[in-house]
């Protein structure tokens, strides 16, 4: 069960090389419900720590948590992208091209399902190394200057921010193995957790805030993330959305493997940095989301400003946590549904500017109404589901530090007017002087997929705000408890 | 003690070829020079072997004259002949400047390493004080110069700075985390090659 999860992306990715895209992309359907089935199965049935394939990978609840995520909107994405391929291709994309799109797809997956799952933080690296190499040419995927700047501004920044991270695993490995002596073993994340208290805590602290700034490049933190909009615009929707929703969070994995440790090992003062990062992303943020003039990159800052609340929630602990955990599913499924919902506005309209995109409710009634309902959504409003992952991290805000929970709070509102305002304009605004062009673009051009599964995404993402799953929050609630969170619900 | 002095010397070498990459403004010597340096940093790791007699630091110089010394620099030898450019000519500061400013990032990170190494640690906190040199001035590469090219010589220069911290607090890396760690930073070169072919259709280089 557990070795479904590495083998199907596998099997998948080695098929991709041979098979036709279009039947590529029945496989790809299957293979996606098949993994999201197997991850439901191992959710259903989880109660403890599980080691697979040689104690190389294991499952505990804060992977699983991600994996859950992971597999969701990996579910949703091979949906869209089996109507994607088919609207690109009838619009004059060679073929040949997507075998490649599938190929690095599965490839992405396959390296993030590694990383997620891998016991060894060696192998963890290796693992988010490789999804930086996969979705390389992903980015590049319309070969346009601007794609190709954004794809080396990617590649260099994030291989040498994970270098930095592999400098953290160095110093990591260094403490550990003077328990465990040099083998695979020191690399051991469930070892080095029995180990706890007696590793050696400057070298701990300093690991912490090498994989802090390392893997935080990747994941977005404020002052490296220059990278972050131009590689996340630049992509197929599909995979913007995929990058945007569920890699960031691989990402933040590592940071918070790292803190977990530092947690065993008696060193409390970390949750400083990650307070301090997450603020100063959601700062950065706010003011680049109000002067953005494209609406992916619009949407880009927002996955930043999200990782910065999440990292935000987890630095302040107790019941902001499960805020954590939770806007980490549920922001994956809304920026899923963002990135998806406008890919349909790009696929038909080539268009990415915001002020050349007016009137969408009469061309794109349900595009249009998702995208809107989307940004309400993304920004925490009620009845949507981010809005209890957000409402429990400002409680503990504003539990810890009324100030800082008000400057938040600020920030917060500044991007919620950011994001819908422009938003707004692209649904309702009228396009006086632009008849001819209302006329010929249409959501009728893609394909039906395209069009209901965003649809289908904000459905489900509005439903989880009034049913949560009982296993699901179990899980959420002793993943929790690793952080020392603690929630009576 | 010989063999802590060649291995010492191997180190210093490797700090000699990053400090004459930051001097010379030509890119075929920059990649040689890497490749120099990717071999020093190979014997040095032959040295712990034959002094630990391990299994591990062997198979870890093996892979390394592999990808580092051989792999790399021939695809990015062959990169370099497709867009034909030789010569650094854009540069945020001059190479008199960075020089010294190499300088005294050697000295910057010998006061750190003296902070945090203690004692106890293979060959002492030495080989850490050159790491960490070698990495910051690999940094410095990557900001001061704008050609592509030598912002991969950079990040590879980064890389093997962390190489070399890992062999120097620990024996290495275990075989199988290197092996992936190398590999990934193979893959990650020949990516880079073909984005700078690509770059060059559109972009001057």
């Amino acid at each position: 069960m557990y070795e479904l999860i590495l083998i199907l992306p596998a099997a998948a990715l080695i098929v991709s090389i041979f098979a036709d895209v279009l039947w590529m992309s029945y496989l790809q359907l299957a293979v996606s419900v098949l993994v999201f089935c197997a991850v439901v199965a191992i959710a259903l049935s989880f109660n403890s720590i599980t080691i697979f394939l040689g104690g190389f990978f294991f499952v505990d609840y804060i992977n699983l948590v991600i994996l859950i995520t992971v597999s969701t909107l990996e579910l949703f994405v091979a949906f869209y992208s089996f109507g994607y391929v088919r609207t690109e291709i009838a619009g004059g994309i060679s073929k040949r091209k997507f075998k490649f799109y599938y190929f690095w797809k599965n490839l992405f997956v396959f390296s993030m399902m590694v990383s997620i799952l891998s016991n060894n933080l060696g192998i963890y690296w290796t693992g988010l190394e490789a999804t930086t190499l996969a979705t390389a040419l992903l980015v590049s995927f319309n070969r346009t200057k601007e794609s190709f700047e954004a794809t080396w501004k990617y590649v260099i920044m994030c291989s040498v921010g994970i270098a930095i991270g592999l400098f953290a695993i160095v110093m990591l490995y260094f403490t550990t193995s003077q328990i465990y002596g040099e083998s695979l073993k020191s690399l051991s994340f469930i070892n080095i957790m029995h180990a706890g208290s007696k590793l050696d805590k400057n070298f701990l602290m300093l690991a912490f805030i090498l994989a802090l700034v390392g893997f935080g490049t990747k994941v977005g933190f404020a002052p490296m993330h220059n990278w972050l909009p131009d590689a996340h615009s630049q992509g197929p929707s599909p995979v913007s959305a995929l990058l945007s929703g569920v890699l960031l969070n691989t990402a933040l994995l590592g940071i918070l493997r790292f803190y977990q440790i530092n947690g065993a090992a008696g060193i409390y003062y970390p949750r400083y940095f990650l307070i301090g990062f997450g603020f100063f992303t959601i700062l950065v943020s706010a003011f680049s989301i109000i002067k953005q003039t494209d609406y992916k990159r619009l949407f880009a800052f927002s996955s930043m400003e999200n990782m910065g609340i999440i990292a935000l929630g987890f630095g302040i602990g107790g019941i902001a946590v499960i805020g954590s955990l939770l806007q980490i599913f549920f922001h994956a499924l809304n920026k899923g549904l963002l990135f998806l919902s406008s890919g349909n506005v790009l696929a038909v309209t080539h268009e990415r500017k915001i002020e050349k995109i007016r009137n969408l409710s009469k061309n794109f009634p349900i595009t249009g109404l998702v995208l809107l309902f989307g940004v309400m959504g993304i920004s925490g409003m009620p009845p949507f589901a981010m809005f209890l992952g957000e409402i429990y991290i400002m409680t503990g805000v504003f539990r810890s530090n009324i100030i800082l929970g008000f400057l938040v709070f600020i920030l917060l509102i500044f991007i919620f007017i950011g994001l819908f305002g422009k938003i707004l304009k692209m649904y309702a605004g009228n396009n006086d002087n632009d008849e001819r062009a209302d006329e010929l673009q249409s959501e009728n051009t893609a394909h039906p997929f395209m069009i209901y599964v965003p649809l289908i995404l904000l459905l489900v993402s509005s439903l989880l705000l009034f049913y949560i799953p009982s296993q699901f929050l179990n899980i959420v609630k002793s993943a929790s408890y690793e952080f020392g969170g603690k929630i009576i619900f | 003690m010989i063999m802590e002095k060649i291995a010492e010397l191997f180190i210093i070498l490797i700090l000699v070829s990053v400090v004459l990459n930051v001097s010379s403004p030509f890119i075929k010597f920059a990649i040689k020079l890497y490749s120099f340096q990717s071999l020093m940093l190979a014997f040095y790791i032959l040295m712990g072997a034959v002094h630990f007699n391990s299994i591990n630091l062997y198979g870890s110089f093996v892979i390394t004259v592999i990808f580092k010394v051989i792999l790399i620099p021939y695809f990015l030898f062959k990169t370099l002949k497709k867009v034909k450019i030789d010569k650094e000519i854009d540069m945020y500061i001059g190479i008199p400047e960075a020089v010294v400013f190499a300088g005294s990032l050697t000295l910057l990170s010998n006061l750190i390493a003296q902070k945090i190494i203690n004692t106890g640690i293979t060959f002492g906190s030495f080989v850490f004080t050159i790491s960490l040199a070698t990495f910051l001035i690999g940094a410095m590469l990557m900001v001061t110069r704008k050609t592509l090219f030598s912002q991969i010589i950079g990040f590879l220069t980064i890389d093997n700075a962390i190489f070399l911290a890992a062999n120097s607090i620990t024996h290495g890396m275990p075989l199988l985390v290197e092996l992936g760690v190398l590999f990934d930073l193979f893959v990650s070169i020949l990516i880079l090659s073909v984005l700078i072919l690509n770059l060059r259709r559109n972009v001057a280089v």
